[in-house]
């Protein structure tokens, strides 16, 4: 327990330290979230130049808007809620551009039981759905995030939220050939 | 094996490329590098529109001054057709005066 809060006070020290301008420390907040900003583009876009544009757009807009952002607790949605509303737009703006998953190059991802040829049917599965419930999807399995949370990042109401989950799961479902 | 369990597998985190923060860093200190990806470091992007709006500001450049060139030499060469119709006109002139004082003279030795 006391751990834990000795991590969080660093971490809000380290926030408010890039606050006051300190690189070092900015540098080390994209380093922590680093993989969570670039991870939900890359699941939403299955690109990994487009995925890294993204990202990099999220930190330098973090960069700009450090004064506004209070906690951790709130970097964390802060980043969450650039990264999934930025995908969307982009998806909006410039159309899908969706490479096939074949030419996408698997990323090193920890050793799991799972297997790979699985997943990888599954993230192509994802990637036909419209961009909302794969944005849903997205934040509720890789961030294991309540529909509640989903909805305040995306900035839709928690039934919609379930709505569009529950439509994105049946999808996949039928297109993986998943017993209901 | 769920399909939820096959979610959050296929869907865990992945680590960002290599050299992402220094990337990130290198633009929030005002350069332009913004892929990594396959070698590409360090190479500025040149976004399309720039591109776009390089070439129109140059094409526009180019026909001003075009257009200021025909316009100066067509002013010259009216200048010139001017400048050798008042020649033509003098000599005209010049003949018919020479002509009628040689008509006196031939009147004025009768």
């Amino acid at each position: 327990m006391s751990a834990l809060l000795t991590e969080v006070g660093e971490s809000e020290d380290i926030l408010r330290r890039a606050q006051e301008g300190d690189g070092d420390a900015f540098a080390a907040l994209v380093s922590e979230h680093e993989s969570m900003v670039f991870s939900i583009a890359w699941h939403f876009f299955s690109d990994r130049n487009r995925s890294e544009e993204i990202a990099q757009d999220v930190f330098l807009q973090l960069y700009r808007n450090l004064g506004k952002i209070e906690t951790r607790a709130h970097l964390l949605f802060w980043l969450r809620q650039v990264t999934s509303r930025r995908c969307i737009d982009e998806v909006r703006r410039a159309g899908p551009r969706r490479i096939s998953l074949d030419d996408a190059p698997e990323l090193p991802v920890a050793p799991s039981s799972h297997d790979p040829l699985a997943s990888r049917r599954l993230r192509e599965s994802i990637s036909t759905l419209p961009p909302r419930q794969r944005m849903v999807v997205t934040l509720r399995y890789q961030e294991d995030l309540d529909p509640s949370e989903i909805g305040r990042i995306v900035g839709l109401p928690v039934n919609t939220i379930k709505s569009h989950l529950h439509r994105a799961l049946l999808a996949l479902r039928k297109k993986m050939g998943v017993e209901t | 094996m769920s399909l939820d369990n096959d979610l959050r597998n296929a869907l865990r985190r992945v680590p960002a490329p290599e050299g992402f923060a220094d990337r990130v860093l290198a633009r929030v200190h005002g350069g332009q590098t913004i892929l990594s990806a396959r070698g590409q470091a360090g190479l500025p992007v040149l976004h399309w529109w720039r591109g776009i709006a390089a070439t129109f500001l140059l094409a526009a450049m180019l026909g001003g001054w075009g257009a200021h060139e025909m316009v100066e030499r067509r002013r010259e060469a009216a200048g010139q057709r001017a400048r050798e119709q008042v020649l033509l006109a003098l000599r005209i002139t010049g003949e018919k005066l020479a002509h009628a004082e040689r008509g006196v003279r031939h009147i004025t030795s009768e």
